[in-house]
């Protein structure tokens, strides 16, 4: 895999005319993890939606190997899996049937190997749900199934929004295990969180973000 | 870059706010004389004696309409595009404008119809297009007030007026091709060949003179729009201050 | 890809089969409202059945766009869509066929019925069925088009007719007139013509016109 470099340079974003954030910088390379923190309502979930390419910013761009992400998108959504705040999973599917959905969204060329879904299930505890539609399935087992997408999709730039939120201690640990092997390969992280879990993890870039007023 | 748009605003806000209070008086002025020219120097119709001198306002507001949409469109398309924004105010204050001037059309047309036709309304094809681009013009305007955030409502609005502008000349086109198979010929509203260069040149003057109040009209909005977008901002507390 | 997507989106229609036949039934529910009121006279129904059945279409593909994208939306799908490498232009255009073969084909498929019901003569009730499947997909696209449009909103219950009917005009003005033409015995050849223009005009456009419509209405 080539190496990969995302950079925000002096980003700032508006809502309705109120500012959400100003003048953001911000770098992440191969081997990195970024974690953005800040309270609620900084802007950290625009920031996240910015960085994927799906919100504008007033002024300041974002970079993907030094192109703005505008113009390389087809290059950097082939590299890319968004796991947002939203689960992302349609209630009248069953979990198993959502990510094969995601996995042909995900890699539009090869058929994704059902051993695939099946390993990220595993890994995640939620094989045994395989056949429950996913309106029938608690929060913290949906936020699961919602990330496992990130093992299938098997691409280098991770975008989380709150990854944390509704999973219980065990899968915490698991999923900072897996964040880990995933730098262990070259790939980068980017995550919101309102926890702090970067204990024992190397390569941190953090952004502190704070609210305005 | 963004420094110089903010400063686009400002110095649109502050360069017309005299302009806009003379054009209004402007307008005024030429209007009036425009209407003493249509009403009472122009000849009377040797066919439909005074009512025809209503055109000198409805023929107009009918162009007027037509071209608002037209402008709304084409400055929705830069902001779309270039991200201007003094081009999304311009674009979306267009609407209300361009529905005044449809409803003058139509409002005048249907007084022009009663002693031409006998009747207040008929479905003809002009008046029926008229109607269908006011109901363009309703539908992007309800669409804005709809929004909470208005910088995406713009961008939504204009979008669908951009949409609308490729459709109006197929929308006139069914109407008119529709119209022909069910009426046949019937009465052309203003005979083109028999109006007097006497009764045309008003009628010039005063297509003019629309265009100046739209332009009066329009500045005053952009202003207000810039206002409701800017009031938070430093550069116009300062400026409202002085 | 393209057959995982079309089997996943079958699948949710065959489970909700209410959005497969809700329209249906509301399509019927409609046009025996209309005998209810005007009075059951045969003379009147030769002349108005084909508008009557024509602008209860018209009902059902408004009622079926109107919340086309909000589970989606409500479940961030449309940001995946945005944000994989997929194309999203074509995921949309299946979308489109869909729900035109699950919502508007049914009522396709049962105009034989309405025939029957109203006693409408089989060269006109053929003009009918052609008019409807040339014309439904012209409506049901311009109408998830609306459906797009209103996304970002909070509250969109009532907001779309009003933004997508005047669109709607040419395709009900060249339809009618098709079933017209037959009714009196005339070609109506050009009619069908300028239908199938505005079908393979708007087909392809649309899903541009809809990835960028989505791009802006989940920027918030």
């Amino acid at each position: 895999m080539n190496s990969i470099e995302i950079s925000v340079n002096s980003a700032s974003c508006y809502k309705n005319n109120n500012i959400v954030f100003n003048n953001v910088n911000f770098k992440v390379k191969d081997y990195d993890v970024g974690l953005i923190t800040g309270p609620n309502g900084c802007g950290k979930t625009t920031l996240i939606k910015a960085l994927c390419g799906i919100q504008n910013l007033e002024s300041g761009e974002i970079l993907f190997n030094n192109v703005n992400i505008k113009d390389s998108k087809s290059i950097f959504f082939e590299n890319l899996v968004y796991v947002g705040h939203k689960n992302s999973l349609n209630n009248d599917l069953t979990i198993i049937e959502n990510l094969e959905y995601l996995s042909a969204l995900d890699n539009s060329v090869h058929k994704t190997d059902n051993n695939v879904i099946e390993k990220a299930m595993n890994f995640f505890d939620i094989y045994k749900y395989r056949d429950y539609m996913v309106s029938d399935l608690s929060e913290g087992n949906k936020k699961k199934a919602s990330l496992s997408r990130l093992l299938i999709s098997q691409k280098k730039i991770w975008v989380l929004d709150e990854p944390l939120s509704n999973l219980d201690e065990g899968t915490i640990k698991n999923f900072i295990n897996l964040i880990l092997s995933h730098q262990k390969k070259g790939g980068i992280t980017i995550a919101s969180t309102h926890n702090d879990f970067s204990g024992n993890i190397k390569n941190i870039r953090h952004l502190k973000m704070v609210g305005n007023k | 870059m963004n420094i110089s748009k903010i400063a686009n605003l400002k110095f649109f806000y502050i360069k017309t706010q005299k302009i806009s209070f003379f054009l209004s008086i402007f307008t005024l002025v030429l209007f009036i004389i425009g209407i003493y020219w249509g009403l009472y120097i122009a000849p009377e119709d040797y066919l439909q004696g005074n009512s025809y001198r209503i055109m000198y306002v409805h023929v107009p507001a009918a162009w007027l309409s037509l071209q608002t949409y037209i402008i709304m469109a084409v400055t929705g398309f830069i902001a779309l595009v270039w991200k201007i924004k003094i081009m999304e105010i311009t674009s979306i204050q267009c609407a209300p404008i361009g529905a005044f001037f449809t409803i003058i059309a139509l409002v005048t047309g249907m007084i022009w119809g009663k002693p031409t036709w006998g009747t207040y309304w008929v479905w003809d094809a002009r008046l029926t297009s008229e109607l269908i681009l006011l109901f363009l013009y309703v539908g992007i305007i309800v669409l804005y007030s709809a929004f909470n955030d208005k910088r995406q409502a713009v961008k939504i609005t204009s979008l669908l007026a951009i949409v609308g502008l490729i459709n109006i000349p197929i929308i006139h086109y069914s109407v008119e091709w529709w119209n022909t198979l069910h009426q046949g010929p019937t009465v052309t509203k203003f005979d083109k060949p028999s109006a007097h260069i006497t009764m045309l040149l008003p009628l010039l003057y005063m297509f003019i003179v629309f265009n100046i109040y739209f332009l009066t009209v329009i500045i005053k909005r952009v202003r207000l729009g810039i206002y409701m977008r800017e009031k938070n901002n430093k550069w116009m507390e300062e400026y409202l201050n002085d | 890809m393209i057959t995982t997507i079309v089997k996943k989106e079958c699948s949710l229609y065959f489970r909700n089969l209410n959005n497969m036949f809700l329209p249906l039934i509301f399509f019927f529910l409609i046009i025996s409202i209309f005998p209810l009121v005007l009075g059951p006279e045969k003379i009147l129904f030769d002349k108005i059945i084909p508008g009557v059945i024509w602008i209860t279409s018209i009902l059902t593909t408004l009622l079926t766009s109107n919340n086309f994208f909000k589970d989606d939306y409500n479940n961030g799908i449309i940001e995946t869509y945005m944000t994989s490498e997929s194309s999203v232009e074509l995921i949309l255009f299946l979308k489109i066929i869909l729900c035109w073969i699950f919502t508007c084909f049914p009522i396709v498929i049962f105009i034989p019925l309405v025939s029957l019901l109203f006693d409408i003569p089989f060269q006109i009730s053929l003009v009918i069925l052609l008019t409807l499947i040339i014309g439904t997909p012209v409506l049901i696209s311009i109408g998830i088009f609306g459906s797009a449009l209103t996304l970002g909103l909070a509250k969109n219950n009532t907001l779309l007719p009003v933004i997508i009917l005047p669109f709607y005009i040419p395709v009900l003005i060249f339809s009618a007139s098709a079933i017209e033409a037959v009714s009196v015995g005339l070609p109506y050849g050009m009619q069908i013509y300028i239908l199938l223009a505005f079908l393979f005009l708007v087909l392809p456009i649309m899903p541009y016109l809809l990835k960028y419509t989505l791009g802006i209405s989940i920027n918030n």
